[in-house]
Order: structure tokens, then sequence, then C-alpha cells
């Protein structure tokens, strides 16, 4: 287990960030090709640095906590991190893309104003004919423009 | 002698915002949405970071003479921080850099 432990926290990033595509709209797995165009130069830099950083001693990787398998010199967890790392800030950036739209969103789905809902007072036993046409009476027309455009 | 990783975890996001004013001009960096997506970011290295680097299980060893010293928190070198940012920034440049025709400028956030 402690061979997986480098693998796992990346693992984790990748989960937590997993829902933000299907559920908050963002659109990062969906444009393969606009990622993978953006991913390459990323980790062709990133890794450079990497691997001149463990050329000169700056860092280096614990050989217990990973997994051991490396790919032009460094963990592959490491080539992982700069495609991770990248992705969780990708789904993030996207979903504040979509952030006014999802508010929109919400305020239509969201709880009934308050004025519509101070309208139509609890039905009680009625005797008044009047007061029953009154309580039946439709809201104003307001309701029906808050419901456009569903 | 100067502690490497030091210099060039402060280089590297100049060296970011430089590419960006001087070749892709994008403007990301003028909008609120950048930002806000790198202060997310940030705060969810913390404890990704945190983790690699906590003293009694290390998967990232650093070499004390090329670093500041400076950990926070726990045992992160604040080196990674500029590690970080140049990497979310070039990303998220690029990213908008290829921006299909016909999508926001993104600047409604």
């Amino acid at each position: 287990m402690d061979a997986l432990r480098y693998l796992l926290i990346l693992a984790a990033c990748v989960a937590v960030t997993l829902p933000l595509e299907p559920v908050l709209g963002a659109r990062v797995y969906r444009q393969p090709r606009r990622l993978l165009a953006t991913l390459l130069p990323v980790v062709a830099v990133f890794v450079l640095w990497d691997l001149v950083a463990v050329a000169r001693g700056h860092w280096w990787f614990s050989p217990r906590y990973t997994t051991g398998v490396t790919v032009a010199g460094l963990p592959w967890e490491e080539w992982l991190f700069f495609v991770v790392v990248p992705l969780c800030a990708l789904l993030t950036f996207e979903v504040l893309g979509r952030a006014p739209r999802l508010l929109r969103r919400a305020e239509r789905a969201g709880p009934p104003r308050r004025d519509l809902a101070d309208e139509a007072p609890p039905a009680r036993v009625v005797e008044d004919p009047t007061a029953a046409a009154r309580a039946a009476a439709p809201a104003r027309p307001e309701t029906a423009v808050s419901r456009r455009g569903r | 002698m100067a502690a490497e990783y030091t210099i060039a975890a402060v280089a590297a996001p100049v060296a970011v915002v430089a590419l960006e004013l001087l070749v892709l001009r994008t403007g990301l960096l003028r909008t609120a949405r950048y930002w806000i997506t790198v202060a997310i970011s940030l705060a969810f290295m913390v404890p990704v970071d945190g983790w690699l680097t906590r003293p009694d299980a290390t998967v990232v060893h650093y070499a004390e003479e090329q670093i500041s010293g400076v950990r926070a928190p726990w045992h992160i070198p604040v080196e990674d921080y500029g590690f970080g940012l140049a990497l979310i920034t070039l990303t998220l440049l690029l990213w908008q850099r290829l921006r299909p025709a016909g999508e926001g400028g993104g600047r409604d956030a």
C-alpha cells in the first residue's frame, strides 16, 4: 500500500474534481483535443524542469512511497502530477465560467419569492362565496412572467 | 551558494506572465475568473502538497541547501507555491489561447 501512496493522492484529486464536469457543466473532458493541446506543452516544460531539478539535487522521490515505475528517469507519478493538477485547475476554471448561468438556473428553480408566497393564504372553511372567489383568484401576472423560458 | 529552487520558483511565474504579456496576450490575467481559479487551486494544493511533504512519510524530499527553508503550512516549502502558480497559470493561458471561436471571453466572472 505504501508504494501506491503518491498514486492514491493523485487519484483523490481526480475523484474530488470528477463531478465538476457532469454535475456543474465544466467542459474539459469533452474537449479532448483542446485538452491534449494544452497539456502537451505544460507536461513538456515541467518535466524538463523536474529533470533538471532532480539532476541538480533540488529534490528526489521516496522509493518507499512510489511504485518504482519510471518514465524518462522520473517516477510516472510525477508525469501524472503534471496532468492531474492542470486538469483540476481547468475544471475549476470552466465551472467558474459557467457560474452566471448556474446562478440563473438556481434562481429559477429556487423557492418561490416571498411576494408570491404571501399571495395565497391557506384555504379555510369558506362561508362567504366572495371570499372564496378572492382566494381562488389567479395570482398577479408576474407569476406567469417568472415561469417564462423554462 | 544561492538556493536554486528558490530562484527557479520565483522566476517561473515571472516567465509565464512575460509569456502572456509578450506572446499569448489572452487577457486572462485581468479576469476575476483566473484569480478565483488560482485561489481555489492553491487552496487545494495545500492538503495535497502537505501530504507529499509530511516529515513522517515524505514522498518528495528537498535538499535543504536548495530551498529558503521557509515551510508553511506544516512542511510545505514556500517555493512549491511558485511552482504551482506557474503550472496552473501556464495551463489556463494555453487553454484560453486554444478557445474555440464563439466561446465567450471569460470576462463574465
